[in-house]
């Protein structure tokens, strides 16, 4: 163990109560530790800190809020009111709020550290926000004495085992001297993308730990604030080892099983390419069909919806609802508005782990595209999002639109997208004698035997029916294809021996 | 002209009750908490306080208990404000004579404040 890892297993942590916020920070703040939270108005520190009061106070804690220039007790608490971490009953045994600010403008910050100090001993206070450092900043005389401010804080908070949180606006300089001198700093951001705009955090310093870098997303619920970790940091590593890859599953579909052979590798990952309306959702219920209440299915869909996947079902047979009913099938859905990248990845984990899901679809990769802000992170989210699935033992179908009906080129939106997919099967339609046929075709299956050739399906009602080899034509994947020779001449004799019409 | 002592820790709330209270003929002393409300007290005694619950130093209870237990201050009229519930506060305290929850209209201290001068 490191020097840094010594550290922290001799240090106490104190959960913040904010989903996935102790994830990021590897366990949670330090006990007396003092943190700042800075971000512009807006941003969510005030829920942020009041949330982690909370969740101490449901832990048996007590914490004190004390508020400089901030907003007023009375309307703070109407607009947490009603989330559903404000309880009433904490106040104010357990969680105390007072203004300082009259004693910071009286007594100037001796009489300021004198308040904080007293608030802390008085209430036997674990946690302690002060809301509106910038107020006490601004009135320091110089910035060594607002240094002695934040050391002499420190010192009260250690002697107390009790925990800091500074909320500040924040000053322009990138380094100021109070975060030199604090445990750690916290940023949220609430950034502007175009025409959408996304909520983040960001640990830039912390002692004694370490945590998950880079910027994680996070959200404003009527729960308060959930913080979902960048997924390609948070699980860089799978959260277990691999799932032996040994074995087959059925497809769902018999044709298709005789394709692969034996069905797709257990615990892998299958790309379902092609165009819209070629019936991949429809071959994507069938392969949730086998599922049982043993080995439990999911439908994760940003399309349809659960009632019209329901009818789609019914169509071709496949009672879904009824599969729902008994546990077998378990179906999310996500419509598209402004998701986040991560919400979704941890979202489907979460699914995933609770029912202990085995046979996943994800209908369709498009979606999850869609709600990345930032488009290059893609292929490494989807990466580690198949190894952790593939950790976690769960055969995964997942469904990517291309753009064109046909043509000789098939268009993929992410980069290295074959390498992310252990199988991938491809559904495009090909142009002849003026209709259009439906092809599919095994066009990868890592490290495993599989039948390359097109075969012609159809959509019946009982599902997607696969049919014999597609053979006599040549191009086929240009689109247009042509017929051979020999095919051609087949087709001519066949045609002379018909016996008239009448 | 009777005389309203109003403790609280926001300032904002402050100056608003002074106001208030000012425009409808009362004299207003003000403190920041409890422990400097009974340095107003010892300086002229109000007809009627109006203590917020929760500040630092010296909370709203602790004053009222103050206050209760001196013999000049006794029966001094004490309208409680707070913005938990009364049900949160009466655990801990409940020798007071009114009690406003925050957020109130102003026609209701009032009210509360003529009622208890009389």
């Amino acid at each position: 163990m490191n020097a840094i890892g010594e550290t922290a297993a001799a240090l106490q942590r104190v959960p913040s109560g904010v989903p996935g916020m102790d994830e990021v920070l590897k366990g949670g703040f330090l006990k007396g530790g003092v943190y700042i939270f800075q971000g512009t108005p807006g941003a969510g520190k005030t829920i942020f800190a009041n949330q982690i009061c909370f969740h101490h106070a449901a832990s048996g804690g007590r914490a004190v809020y004390v508020t400089l220039l901030a907003e007023s007790h009375t309307r703070m608490l109407q607009h947490l009111r009603p989330m559903s971490f404000f309880d009433e009953s904490a106040i104010p045994e357990r969680i105390y709020y007072v203004s300082a600010f009259r004693t910071l403008e009286d007594e100037g910050l001796k009489g300021l550290i004198d308040l904080l100090r007293r608030e802390i001993r008085g209430h036997r206070a674990g946690v302690l926000v002060l809301d509106g450092l910038v107020a006490a900043e601004e009135s320091a005389p110089s910035d060594r004495e607002f240094k002695k401010f934040i050391h002499e804080l420190q010192s009260h908070a250690a002697a107390a085992d009790c925990t800091v949180f500074l909320l500040t606006s924040g000053r322009t300089p990138a380094v100021v001297p109070e975060h030199t001198m604090v445990d750690g700093l916290i940023e949220l951001e609430d950034r502007l993308h175009e025409m959408r705009t996304e909520r983040c955090l960001q640990v830039r310093k912390f002692r004694g730990s370490g945590t998950l870098r880079g910027r994680h997303s996070f959200r404003i619920t009527p729960d308060g604030i959930r913080v979902y970790p960048r997924l390609e940091t948070a699980l860089a590593t799978p959260s277990r080892r691999p799932a032996s890859p040994e074995g087959r599953i059925t497809s769902g579909v018999a044709a298709l099983d005789a394709l692969l052979p034996g069905g797709v590798p257990f615990a892998s990952t299958t790309a379902l390419m092609g165009p819209s309306g070629a019936g991949k959702t429809t071959l994507a219920l069938q392969f949730l069909a086998p599922a049982t209440t043993e080995a439990p299915g999911l439908f994760f869909g940003l399309y349809e919806t659960p009632d019209r996947l329901r009818a789609k079902a019914r169509a071709i047979g496949f009672d879904l609802g009824a599969k729902e009913a008994r546990g077998d099938v378990r179906v999310e859905w996500f419509p598209q508005g402004e998701n986040l990248l991560d919400e979704l990845g941890h979202h489907l984990l979460e699914a995933v782990k609770k029912a202990g899901v085995e046979r996943l679809v994800i209908d369709g990769l498009g979606g999850f595209m869609e709600s990345a802000i930032d488009p290059s992170r893609i292929s490494r989210f989807f990466s580690v999002l198949a190894n952790e699935l593939r950790a976690l033992g769960v055969t995964t179908l997942c469904t990517l639109e291309t753009r064109e009906l046909f043509g000789p080129v098939l268009q993929v939106p992410i980069t290295g997208f074959s390498s992310l997919v252990e199988n991938l099967i491809v559904m495009r339609y090909v142009e002849v004698r003026g209709r259009l046929v439906p092809l599919i075709s095994i066009a990868k299956v890592r490290d495993g035997a599989f039948d390359p050739a097109l075969h012609a399906f159809r959509i019946t009602a009982q599902g997607v029916q696969i049919e014999a080899p597609f053979e006599g034509y040549e191009s086929i994947l240009t689109g247009l294809p042509h017929e051979t020779g020999e095919h051609a001449s087949r087709r001519r004799r066949s045609a002379r021996r018909r016996p008239p019409e009448e | 002209m009777k005389t309203v002592l109003v403790v609280d820790d926001e300032f904002g709330i402050v100056s608003v009750l002074e106001a208030l209270l000012e425009d409808a003929g009362y004299r207003v002393l003000t403190a920041a908490n409890g422990r400097k409300g009974l340095e107003r007290l010892a300086e002229r005694r109000p007809d009627v306080a109006v203590l917020d619950f929760m500040m630092p130093l010296m909370d709203g209870a602790a004053m009222a208990r103050a206050m209760r237990e001196h013999r000049d201050w006794r029966d001094i009229p004490i309208v409680m404000m707070s913005a938990v519930t009364e049900a949160s506060l009466r655990a801990r305290f409940d020798g007071y004579d009114a009690f406003l929850r925050k957020p109130f209209r102003a026609e209701d201290l009032l009210s509360a404040i003529a009622r208890l001068v009389g």
